[in-house]
């Protein structure tokens, strides 16, 4: 048992800590917000530098070769500071995926670019039915010498930017629906796609993405054609977690500025915090936070040995998606009115938490795939 | 970052759970306050500790030399789990006697003292059987404001006063007794004294105090003229706040993951129930089930984390509190989930859990009515609220 980040991990929390305090200002945060692209393409080069976009790619791939859990770490200190940005979608919602399930001249082909920066990527998964089950799967491709694509995706991350997108469509009709889904490789800027981003409360650049008869090769499709569904799994169960370790480090920050405040705001010549409606607000914040930063942990942990858990990623999950939104909202009442402010950072958190809590599952997603586990698991009584 | 626990652990719980199958009987599902409560539940429970302690496991954190086994904080982490998940009775020799009393002398007590006492709770013999008398009816979470004294008179101290929420003191041979040394002190924790008092002497009353259930758990003591020798006195006088503090530590090893074992029971047979009995089409309960196995899983994490932090040499202060503030509210939780899923059957007394109507053998309705006592007995959740104010978030003292 070790609690302890090892001195590599220790490196990388420290760098990014720096790097993001400088790169990453609030008032950066805020001007991505209306900003068209909605990320900062020199901030984007120097991650680049720092070798964030290939951290845990082998070095054949121009990666570094670390493992899921430091990729983790990083993105808990991109959630303590709010970096915007297609990272997430590129990383964790593509790359990943292409490292598992692509062929070698595919991994070939893309990684090394996503390493170097050179390209944007995202997953258009959801659609209209705003759902992360394979039922929401209705996007038509047929084929027909290429494939043909045909319908809307929603709530497409970056979209607006994205050299490519892993497309997620349906390529036959069977009965079960996890059943005849594929996923494509389609490179954004194909005849016949058009994108809109959609007014977020989060300013995010989720996107609508329409595709009218576009055109998709065969050769275009990562694992197999009508087992996509395996693939879309993976991103779920992988992002999911990263998405977790992102709100952690908001959840955190929600509550050290919480604490700072109630230190410092005097009320009936007493600072706030030692009133107990307020310290004990806190405390229980602090219970929250710190829980779900040991959940977090423990399921990349087992991710990164290799025993990931479907049962503890969705467990954090759901936990990820309370806690976050929780800590925001407690955090702006121990503010007072200041926390109801633009000027506030604390509600440039808070405006993220409808999008963290959709992004692979919101919490009755998540409680519904647990309660599925718990009615095929073996108790240790029973044993 | 590694969650792991080492070969010795996984070992040890093999052992245990192969113990829990041949020493309980078949079914066995313990649940709160009931060893104390019954005559033959007591029985049982006082052969388990010598069960126990012949397996070397009773007092395992103990070093060699005081009948233990030297065991690591992972080790006994390992066990305290494992002994609730099974529903291990006898693990704690009264109140504080194995998780306070022995550490204390161990760190405290004179020789003589250690030779008399260690080996008792050590073999689990029923003359090492402890209770805990802190609370007075005007001392609760304002524990230094305890009045009972001892006033020192020749080889001897006289004791005088009452003390109340006793538990077990109807069981024990034995009171870890805090008094007033100097009530003139300046500080009001600077003139405790701690000593140990045979249950024996004359002079000392105890009387049951029955719960709401029917439960018989605590009790008033009364201490009128009681001579204790001096002999008996742990430490110095007048510093026995400052030795509680310190045992503390201690204590906070074995609760993280006892309340972890027994909540993750609970749920394993709330989920069996479900399955056999067709409630898991009910959404509601689906939730609710899954809400708890959050909870759990997270419990286990803070628990751990906790074990790690002492486990390195350091002295949490705060985390102990969160542990005990986030299983009161499982249990609160799982207490309402549990008894909305019996219905009709949450009704049925705890103390008749043998009844043919009872579900679970009582174990929801047993953890319904007596969760309250769990959470208010050492330290309610507001008093460790405001520890973590205080000590994990720097915040000023609240009250
Ligand atoms: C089942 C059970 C077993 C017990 N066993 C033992 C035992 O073996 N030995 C022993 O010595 N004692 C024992 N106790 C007593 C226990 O330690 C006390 O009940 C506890 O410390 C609270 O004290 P009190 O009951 O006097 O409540 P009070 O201290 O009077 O508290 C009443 C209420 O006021 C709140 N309150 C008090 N102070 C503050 C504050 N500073 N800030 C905010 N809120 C506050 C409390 O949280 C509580 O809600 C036991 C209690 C129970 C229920």
């Amino acid at each position: 048992m070790d609690f302890e980040f090892s001195e590599d991990q220790t490196m990388i929390i420290d760098s990014a800590r720096k790097f993001l305090e400088k790169e990453c200002p609030k008032e950066k945060v805020r001007e991505l917000k209306e900003d068209e692209k909605g990320y900062d393409p020199d901030t984007w080069n120097k991650m680049v530098e720092m070798g964030w976009m290939g951290l845990i790619f082998p070095e054949e791939y121009e990666g570094t070769g670390m493992d899921f859990f430091d990729l983790m770490i990083l993105m808990e200190e991109m959630g303590r500071n709010l970096l915007p940005g297609p990272f997430f979608s590129t990383v964790a919602l593509c790359s990943l995926p292409i490292l598992e399930f692509g062929s070698s001249d595919q991994k070939k082909e893309i990684l090394p670019k996503i390493a170097y920066g050179e390209k944007i990527w995202t997953l258009a998964l959801t659609e209209t039915s705003a759902t992360y089950e394979p039922s929401g799967v209705a996007l038509q491709a047929t084929l027909d010498g290429d494939y043909v694509l045909e319908g809307t995706k929603l709530f497409v991350p970056y979209a607006n930017i994205a050299d490519y997108m892993l497309v997620v469509a349906r390529t036959s009709d069977k009965a079960d629906p996890k059943e005849g889904i594929t996923v494509f490789i389609v490179d954004a800027k194909s005849p016949g796609i058009k994108t809109e981003v959609i007014p977020t409360a989060a300013h995010d650049k989720q996107c609508e993405v329409i595709f009218d008869k576009v055109k998709v090769s065969k050769g275009n499709i990562l694992g197999e054609p009508d087992n996509g569904w395996d693939i879309v799994e993976f991103i779920i169960q992988r992002a999911s977690v990263l998405k977790s370790a992102e709100m952690l480090g908001g959840a955190q920050t929600a509550l050290n500025m919480g604490n700072d405040y109630a230190k410092e705001r005097v009320q009936f010549d007493k600072p706030i915090g030692s009133f107990q409606a307020i310290q004990h607000k806190l405390a229980k914040m602090l219970i929250d936070v710190e829980g779900l930063r040991f959940l977090v942990y423990e399921a990349a942990w087992k991710t990164s040995i290799g025993s990931q858990s479907a049962l503890l990623n969705s467990i954090v999950k759901a936990k990820a998606n309370e806690v976050f939104q929780r800590t925001c909202l407690e955090s702006i009442k121990v503010h007072g009115a200041i926390g109801f402010t633009e000027e506030l950072d604390l509600g440039l958190f808070f405006l993220r938490t409808k999008a963290s809590e959709f992004a692979l599952g919101d919490t009755g997603f998540h409680r519904e795939r647990i309660a599925q586990e718990l009615e095929s698991y073996k108790p240790s009584f029973l044993s | 970052m590694d969650f792991k626990f080492g070969e010795k652990e996984g070992k040890l719980r093999k052992e245990i759970r192969e113990f829990a199958k041949k020493e309980l009987p078949p079914n066995w599902l313990s649940v709160m306050f009931e060893e104390e409560h019954r005559d033959e539940d007591w029985e049982f429970a006082m052969s388990i500790s010598k069960k126990l302690s012949e397996k070397g496991w009773l007092t395992m954190s103990w070093p060699e030399e005081y009948g233990g086994k030297g065991a690591s904080l992972w080790e006994q982490l390992a066990y305290s789990e494992e002994a609730s998940y099974w529903g291990i009775p006898g693990t704690t020799m009264g109140v504080g006697g194995v998780d306070w009393v022995g550490p204390s002398l161990m760190m405290f007590g004179t020789d003589e003292l250690k030779k008399k006492h260690l080996p008792l709770i050590a073999s689990g013999d029923a003359d090492g059987v402890w209770c805990t008398g802190y609370s007075e009816p005007n001392a609760g979470s304002d524990f230094a404001s305890i009045r009972t004294r001892a006033v020192r008179d020749g080889d001897e101290y006289v004791i005088n006063g009452q003390k109340i929420w006793t538990s077990a003191a109807h069981r024990s041979r034995w009171c870890w007794l805090a008094v007033k040394t100097d009530i003139d002190a300046p500080k009001k924790h600077k003139g405790i004294s701690v000593f140990a008092v045979d249950m024996k002497t004359e002079g000392i009353t105890v009387r049951p105090l029955l719960n709401y259930v029917g439960y018989h758990i605590f009790n008033e003591v009364f201490f009128d003229d009681v001579r204790v020798p001096a002999t008996n006195l742990v430490g110095e006088e007048n510093r026995g706040w400052y030795q509680l503090m310190h045992s503390l530590g201690y204590e906070r090893g074995s609760v993280a993951g006892r309340g972890y074992g027994y909540n993750k029971r609970i749920l394993d047979e709330l989920i069996m129930y479900c399955r056999e009995n067709h409630l898991f089409d009910e959404p509601a309960i689906r939730n609710g089930l899954a809400d708890l196995s959050i909870e759990i899983e997270t419990q286990k994490m803070l628990a751990y984390e906790t074990i790690y932090k002492m486990s390195k040499g350091g002295v949490p202060i705060y985390e102990p509190s969160r542990d005990k503030v986030f299983n009161d509210h499982i249990l609160e939780h799982m207490a309402f989930i549990g008894t909305g899923i019996l219905g009709g059957y949450a009704q049925i007394d705890p103390m008749n859990r043998k009844s043919r109507w009872s579900k679970l053998k009582g174990c929801i309705e047993n953890l319904y009515w007596l969760f309250p006592g769990i959470s208010l007995a050492a330290g309610t959740d507001e008093v460790e609220l405001n520890i973590i104010g205080q000590y994990g978030l720097n915040l000023p003292k609240s009250y």
